[in-house]
């Protein structure tokens, strides 16, 4: 009962507050009035009447002031009062209100921005059921901070011996030919267990997944296709199931519809098929080459199936010589699939943090000043009765109201700049995203966050400072430079110096990463991008004699295309993400003995293969129409495999043994340069090069190098090869340079980002320092004009004023360089080519922020050297 | 906005409560009343003694209505409400209490 009263009396303050102050008022006249009778009543006069009145009841307003707290709505009632206060005040300088809402909006903008790519990849969940328990497994090398794929065999012990899986899928994703009306299409199929829906907690939308039964060799060749596909090829059309699909080397049954979404890794693969594993030899499927996914049974974390799979691979060391230095890495898809991206995006909302917390901090500096020059006005307000605490709220919401404006217009940025960034970047960095970028609910949240957090970092200590008023000598105050002032320059001082020091950390942040990718796009390739065009093949499940023969009529009828130059074959691609590891026997060694296997990388090549790529031989020679299945068995080295593995580099004529199937014998007839195959970071690795004529691959691509623009080729080399065979489908049509530019996209956006910011903050930094040295100026221009009266030359008065600056400048930059020293190790993983104390950057960026902040000091400076003393004693 | 210490506040709410307890009354009448029934020892300083009201009215001890005074014009009357009457006797048998105390130890 008391408390609807009570409620219904705040409501009525609240929303009927009009007619409560009325009420007041009358109350408080009607005393008023019969005490002024009683007084009259006592003979007094009329005029002293009312005075003696008005004096025992005390300041009117006052009273009224303390009835309205008594009744304890004005808090809503006063901050709603102090909100339009702030408007109309905020209103009245339009000039520092542009300023304080374009530098709120963006820094704001900008960690919106950010933020939105690290909710997308790092905090949004994947979207599958209880996501958090679905696992990826890979094989961890003890001597190595990488994981590998999984082999057949270790995923077969896995799944027997662990207790710590609901389900447990090993999946490999191959390309196939799907033969439709117009020729040949290639497709990416999954080939998979039966528990990859049940690991990922899904099911068919449509039909049915395969069963355990259909994964065993020798079982029917059954599909399931993905959601895309089945929109993209068939129309959504559910008839699908039942259908046959042709493909170039047999057939696939459709019995069921995967649900949309669904992604291995960050693909959606076409199609579903079974993957049939032969207990008995496991290993003939293919070797560490497939992925492993699970679902961990409910309860069991990660850390429990960590423990548990590190005494199962501990078990498999001892039994397997294939396991032998190998380990089990457990982790969660997610975790896994943003491994990548998260460095950088980790780096990116640091460096914007920066950029906000400068941004507040020349907020913070010209709200004090704002704070000084409002003293007057405060002061009255104190002698008026308002509290300091009054005082203060009043000042921190209009920093609210501020920052609350900047947050707007900063999310408005942010939508802007968060879609053309996704787009202009592609996935360069959102990787291990897997749905779109977007300002989100949970965005939203984080701005308005951001906004009440930067309102109270930048509008506390204005706030606090500027209400400790003493009415009387701010109300009387005609002379400068009171303890206020100083305490309030010593302040000011120490904000400038922290926002020096944040923008050194900022240019040598974005120093560093400029000089990664000036390294990057100095680095020698070993190859020569321009002027070819790639694409890739699947040459089907069939023998080997057809896929020797497919590719060499393919070769010799794309060679005849008018334009092309030369034209051979890679089974991966420099630059494409894709490699194959495998060991090697000198002449001499025991083959066969995995201890005495040095380690190489392997590519499957063409003839041509050297010219077409524009890959000097350094010795002996390259493969040539007359190394075929039947002549000796030849191979090509690099210059890497020459130096590491033979005295002196003479590898030539030495026979060595490729370990692989069917691994023979074979010499080594030249020897060709390093490229850089693992990317532009990675120095080459001894390398050996086999003949797809001698030791023919299921897939390859096709290097073209032309005459005239490579692109405009891709059209009638696509014929040329339908002519050769009507089933072949090509895949992946792009030039070398593109492989390339997106080596450097990502370098280049983190550099091209950082570098962004850095100048924000650079630009916001010097218009701090300039606005202090010039708000003391101003100052004390009064002083400033007694010592020139006095006789002081002006250079004296330019080099005290100089002075200031240029120490906080340099203290700033001393602190900004030890900070940077600290911070910048965080990078290395981004840098290359560059250490994370590479002198030149620190250099440069000290040298370049010095130039600036004595020019920012230099202009007021000169200002004050400038004053006529006449015009100074006169200021005021 | 100094605020009156606690005795004097509590005090003062006392006094108001005890004064309404009778009849309502309004402002200027409450101060007088105070003045009269203390023999002109007790001067209510007027200008507590609406915040005072207003925070009563706000804790639910008392209510208030608009009426015609005896001069005839409109203002504003105050009465105990039934929890300003069970508080009423809790806040003077504590005052009692207090009151003894205090006046047996100046006196002994």
């Amino acid at each position: 009962m008391r408390l609807v009263k009570q409620l219904h009396l705040r409501m009525r303050a609240l929303f009927r507050g009009g007619r409560v102050e009325e009420e007041m008022d009358e109350e408080i006249r009607y005393h008023l009035d019969r005490q002024i009778e009683a007084n009259l009543a006592a003979g007094m006069t009329p005029e002293d009447a009312r005075l003696a009145a008005l004096r025992e009841f005390g300041g009117v307003d006052q009273r009224r002031e303390e009835c309205r707290d008594a009744r304890g709505v004005s808090l809503i009632e006063s901050a709603l009062q102090d909100i339009t206060y702030a408007l109309r005040s905020l209103r009245k300088s339009p000039g520092f209100t542009a300023i304080a809402v374009f530098s709120l909006a963006l820094g704001i903008g900008a960690n919106t921005t950010i933020f939105s790519f690290v909710n997308a990849v790092l905090l949004r969940p994947l979207p599958y059921p209880e996501s958090q328990r679905l696992i990826t497994l890979r094989e961890q090398p003890s001597d190595s901070s990488t994981t590998v794929a999984v082999h057949p065999l270790n995923f077969l012990e896995w799944h027997s011996r662990s207790h710590s899986f609901e389900a447990l899928a090993l999946v490999q994703v191959i390309p196939t030919n799907l033969l439709g009306s117009d020729g040949a299409d290639q497709i990416t199929v999954a080939q998979t267990t039966a528990d990859l829906f049940k690991s990922f907690g899904v099911t068919p939308a449509i039909g049915r997944f395969f069963t355990e039964r259909e994964t065993r060799p020798g079982g029917p060749p059954v599909a399931v296709l993905s959601h895309a596909c089945w929109q993209r090829r068939f129309g959504s059309d559910p008839g699908v199931l039942g259908r046959r699909l042709e493909l170039s080397d047999g057939y696939l049954t459709v019995i069921g519809i995967a649900p949309p979404g669904l992604r291995l890794g960050l693909a959606e693969p076409d199609a579903y098929v079974p993957l049939a594993i032969d207990p008995a030899n496991p290993g003939a499927i293919g070797s560490r080459s497939f992925q492993c996914y699970g679902r961990l049974k409910p309860g069991v974390t990660v850390d429990a199936a960590r423990a548990e799979m590190s005494v199962i691979a501990a078990q498999l060391a001892r039994q397997y010589p294939l396991d032998e230095g190998y380990g089990v890495s457990v982790s969660t898809l997610h975790d896994y699939l943003v491994m990548e991206g998260r460095p950088a995006l980790r780096l990116l909302m640091a460096v914007v943090a920066m950029v906000l917390v400068i941004a507040c901090v020349n907020l913070a500096g010209l709200l004090m000043a704002r704070g000084l020059g409002r003293r007057p006005e405060l002061a009255l307000r104190t002698s008026l009765g308002a509290t300091r605490f009054r005082l203060v709220r009043q000042l921190v919401i209009e920093s609210l109201v501020l920052s609350a404006l900047g947050g707007a217009t900063g999310l408005g940025v942010a939508w802007w700049a968060t879609r053309g960034l996704a787009s202009l970047t592609g996935g360069a960095l959102a990787i291990g995203a897997t749905e779109p970028i977007r300002v989100d609910g949970t965005c939203l949240l984080f701005t308005v966050g951001v906004s009440a957090l930067t309102a109270i970092a930048f509008g506390l200590i204005p706030a606090w400072q500027a209400s400790r008023v003493d009415p009387q000598a701010a109300l009387g105050e005609r002379t400068r430079g009171g303890t206020a002032d100083r305490r309030h320059h010593r302040l000011r001082g120490a904000l400038v110096t922290a926002e020096v020091a944040l923008a050194v950390v900022l240019l040598v942040g974005a120093g560093l990463l400029l000089r990664t990718f000036s390294s990057l796009t100095g680095v020698r390739l070993g190859f020569e991008p321009a002027g070819t065009i790639t694409m890739r093949l699947f040459l089907g499940d069939r023998d080997a004699e057809y896929r020797i023969g497919v590719v060499d009529r393919i070769l010799q009828r794309v060679e005849a295309v008018p334009g092309v130059e030369a034209a051979s074959t890679i089974q991966f691609l420099p630059l494409s993400g894709m490699n194959c590891g495998t060991g090697v026997w000198l002449d001499g060694q025991p083959v066969g003995d995995a201890n005495h296997a040095l380690p190489t990388d392997c590519s499957l090549i063409s003839r041509g293969y050297f010219k077409a790529m524009g890959i000097p031989v350094l010795q002996g020679r390259g493969f040539d129409a007359h190394d075929r299945i039947g002549s000796p068995r030849v191979v090509v080295v690099n210059q890497s495999f020459a130096r590491q593995y033979f005295r002196d580099g003479r590898a030539l004529g030495q026979r060595i043994t490729v370990a692989g199937p069917g691994q023979q014998a074979a010499e080594i007839i030249g020897i060709a340069g390093d490229v850089r195959h693992n990317g532009l970071a990675v120095d080459p690795v001894p390398t050996v090069f086999l003949l797809h004529a001698q030791t023919p691959g299921y897939i390859t691509s096709l290097v073209i190098r032309a005459t005239r623009d490579p692109s405009a080729l891709a059209p009638s080399i696509r014929r040329a090869i339908q002519e050769v065979d009507r089933t072949q489908a090509v895949a992946g049509i792009r030039t070398m340079e593109e492989y390339l530019g997106e080596s450097l996209a990502r370098p280049r956006l983190y550099a091209a980002l950082v570098a962004g910011f850095a100048v924000l903050a650079l630009t916001l930094a010097m218009l701090g320092v300039y606005g202090l040295i010039a708000y003391l100026v101003t100052q004390r221009t009064h002083e400033i004009g007694i010592r020139m009266a006095l006789g002081a030359e002006r250079g004296r008065i330019f080099r005290d004023m100089f002075q200031q600056g240029a120490l906080l400048s340099v203290a700033g930059l001393a602190t900004g360089v030890v900070v940077a020293l600290v911070l910048a190790r965080l990078t290395s993983s981004l840098l290359y080519g560059v250490t994370s104390r590479d002198p030149l950057t620190y250099a440069a960026a000290t040298l370049g922020l010095l130039l600036m902040a004595l020019i920012a000091t230099a202009v007021p400076a000169r200002r004050a050297s400038r004053v006529d003393p006449m015009t100074a004693l006169r200021y005021e | 906005m100094s605020k009156p210490t606690d005795l004097v506040q509590g005090t003062l709410d006392l006094l108001i409560l005890k004064v309404i307890a009778l009849e309502p009354m309004h402002g200027w009448a409450i101060a007088i009343r105070i003045r009269q029934m203390s023999n002109s020892v007790l001067q209510v300083g007027q200008g507590s003694l609406y915040p005072a009201l207003h925070k009563l009215e706000h804790q639910g001890w008392i209510t208030a209505e608009w009426g015609e005074s005896d001069n005839g014009r409109r203002a504003k009357y105050y009465s105990l409400t039934r929890e300003g009457r069970r508080a009423l006797a809790h806040e003077s048998a504590q005052w009692e209490r207090l009151s003894t105390a205090i006046s047996s130890i100046v006196t002994a």
